[in-house]
């Protein structure tokens, strides 16, 4: 409890100095610094892209389309709307977008990291007057950020069309314009910034992890698989923790 | 540096080299010697500021380095050129180009396009024009060695610290490195024909004996200075005579 107290605290301070690097040299060498994160969004992003959907779709089998079906059994279809905002949209999307890219790049990323940092590239970085945090930070900050924010769209419209066509072919008499008007009509003007902040949240959230784990622990070869499993452990518990903290938010919605 | 204490680079509370009174002035060639494990690579990382000290005040081009900014840091990082041991701590994922060029791209903000007419004729400069798209992680440890030198010297930096240039080399790479030292230290063309400054570490000075201008070694936790090659080997020091003698 108390070291995992200590490392929220060592991992804020890491945010804010790589939040603050973000911010202080945006415009510093971005004919170098651009293509790298373009990288990382191509990474995280494009190429997840297909597990992204996959998923999507198989928790719109799972979830969207069962549960259409029981509330049209038990005669409660105004609840679909809400159901499908409630659980898809503001909850399961986003989550499991940015497990994806924790699962998908993130351990790589802290492999890597780990790896520069143990066989010193990071001091060489420094040799050179290269800022590490600007060169290897900033760039995963950006692409893991943009990444998960518009997996977790595709991730909702890949649930929602797959639900739907499960549930029309097992005798849902709704078309599909009908289906997303009610979806539409569940959803209050309020849940697209919660949506983009719950996401960049994550995206933040899981980069910071990932960059503190492979930089930050004064790192051996040997110590890189542990780190890569503290990774994944505090990544999702700062997720769920984060995931709580809108709740208030949207039971007052 | 003026009565620094040297520390290890993993363990900072461990001093490894005290009382180190040490001023380089420009144009000058120190070969600093020592057994291996004596602090000869924390004190280079220390002179460039790479890593922190216990007491005393590190200075370089004029601005103290313990209360420098980040930003100010990596200023004068700029203006000196630091080979590391070993494989030289090349990026290994990326090539000998992209390692080469990556100061120039970043302090320049160009492309690996607008810097490739100026990385490749430095490469053929110091004979690594062949290895360009080699992984740096792949290639031989002597012509990494070299590589890292490539990288340290492509933004003309006023001051040149090598740590053990001759390591493990066979007789060709240690002919071209001494040929091509002593160019540096004469004034070589490719860098504005202005000497310059080097310090060299190494665990085994003969081969450097011919270059150095002045000596200093670091034995049992302690720093010395000699002015000339004549004092540091004729020196009568019983423990320095050890030392040198060991190396024999």
């Amino acid at each position: 409890m108390l070291d995992g107290v200590r490392s929220s605290r060592r991992i804020g301070a890491f945010t804010l100095i790589a939040l603050g690097t973000l911010v202080t040299k945006f415009g510093t060498s971005p004919r170098v610094i651009r293509p790298r994160a373009q990288y990382e969004i191509l990474r995280a992003g494009v190429n997840v892209l297909p597990i992204v959907c996959f998923l999507g779709m198989a928790l719109g089998v799972v979830i969207v389309g069962q549960t259409v079906l029981l509330l049209v059994q038990v005669g409660q279809t105004k609840l679909m709307g809400p159901l499908m905002v409630t659980v898809v949209v503001r909850e399961l999307a986003p989550l499991t977008a940015a497990m994806v890219v924790l699962a998908r790049v993130g351990t790589a990323a802290v492999t890597e990291l780990g790896t520069a940092r143990a066989v010193g590239e990071v001091e060489a970085l420094e040799a050179l007057g290269i800022d590490p945090i600007h060169y290897l930070v900033v760039p995963r900050l950006i692409g893991f950020t943009v990444s998960i924010v518009c997996l977790t769209v595709y991730m909702i419209l890949s649930a929602l069309v797959a639900g739907y066509a499960v549930a029309f072919f097992r005798g849902l008499s709704m078309g599909p314009m009908e289906f997303f008007q009610v979806v539409a009509d569940a959803l209050s003007w309020v849940d697209f910034p919660l949506l983009a902040l719950k996401t960049l949240a994550f995206g933040v959230l899981t980069s910071m992890i990932i960059c503190y784990h492979g930089l930050a622990d004064p790192l051996r070869l040997e110590d890189i698989g542990r780190a890569t499993t503290r990774t994944v452990a505090r990544t999702l518990i700062a997720s769920l923790l984060v995931d709580a903290l809108f709740l208030p938010v949207y039971l007052l919605l | 540096m003026s009565d620094v204490t040297v520390v290890h680079s993993r363990s900072p509370r461990l001093p490894l080299v005290s009382g180190v009174n040490w001023e380089v002035l420009s144009g000058e060639c120190w070969v600093v010697t020592g057994l291996q494990g004596s602090g000869k690579t924390a004190l280079l990382e220390t002179a460039a500021g790479l890593q922190p000290y216990l007491q005393g005040q590190v200075q370089v081009f004029g601005t103290h380095v313990q209360g420098a900014g980040g930003d100010e840091l990596l200023r004068i990082r700029r203006r000196i050129g630091l080979v590391f041991d070993g494989h030289g701590r090349l990026f290994g994922a990326e090539t000998v180009f992209e390692n080469v060029a990556l100061p120039l791209c970043y302090h320049g903000n160009k492309s690996l396009e607008d810097v490739f007419e100026e990385v490749t004729s430095f490469l053929k400069l110091l004979g690594l024009d062949g290895l360009s798209n080699q992984t740096a992680g792949r290639i031989a440890r002597p012509w990494a060695h070299r590589v890292a030198l490539a990288r340290a010297l492509i933004l003309r930096p006023e001051l040149l610290l090598v740590d053990n240039p001759l390591s493990a080399l066979d007789a060709t790479h240690v002919r071209w490195w001494r040929t091509f030292l002593m160019r540096l230290l004469e004034g070589h063309p490719a860098f504005g024909g202005k000497p310059m400054t080097l310090v060299l570490a190494t665990d085994e000075p003969r081969p450097l004996l011919g270059i150095g201008r002045k000596f200093a070694v670091t034995h049992d936790g302690k720093w010395r200075c000699f002015g000339t090659r004549a004092e540091f080997e004729h020196c009568d020091d019983p423990d320095l005579r050890e030392l040198l003698d060991g190396m024999d």
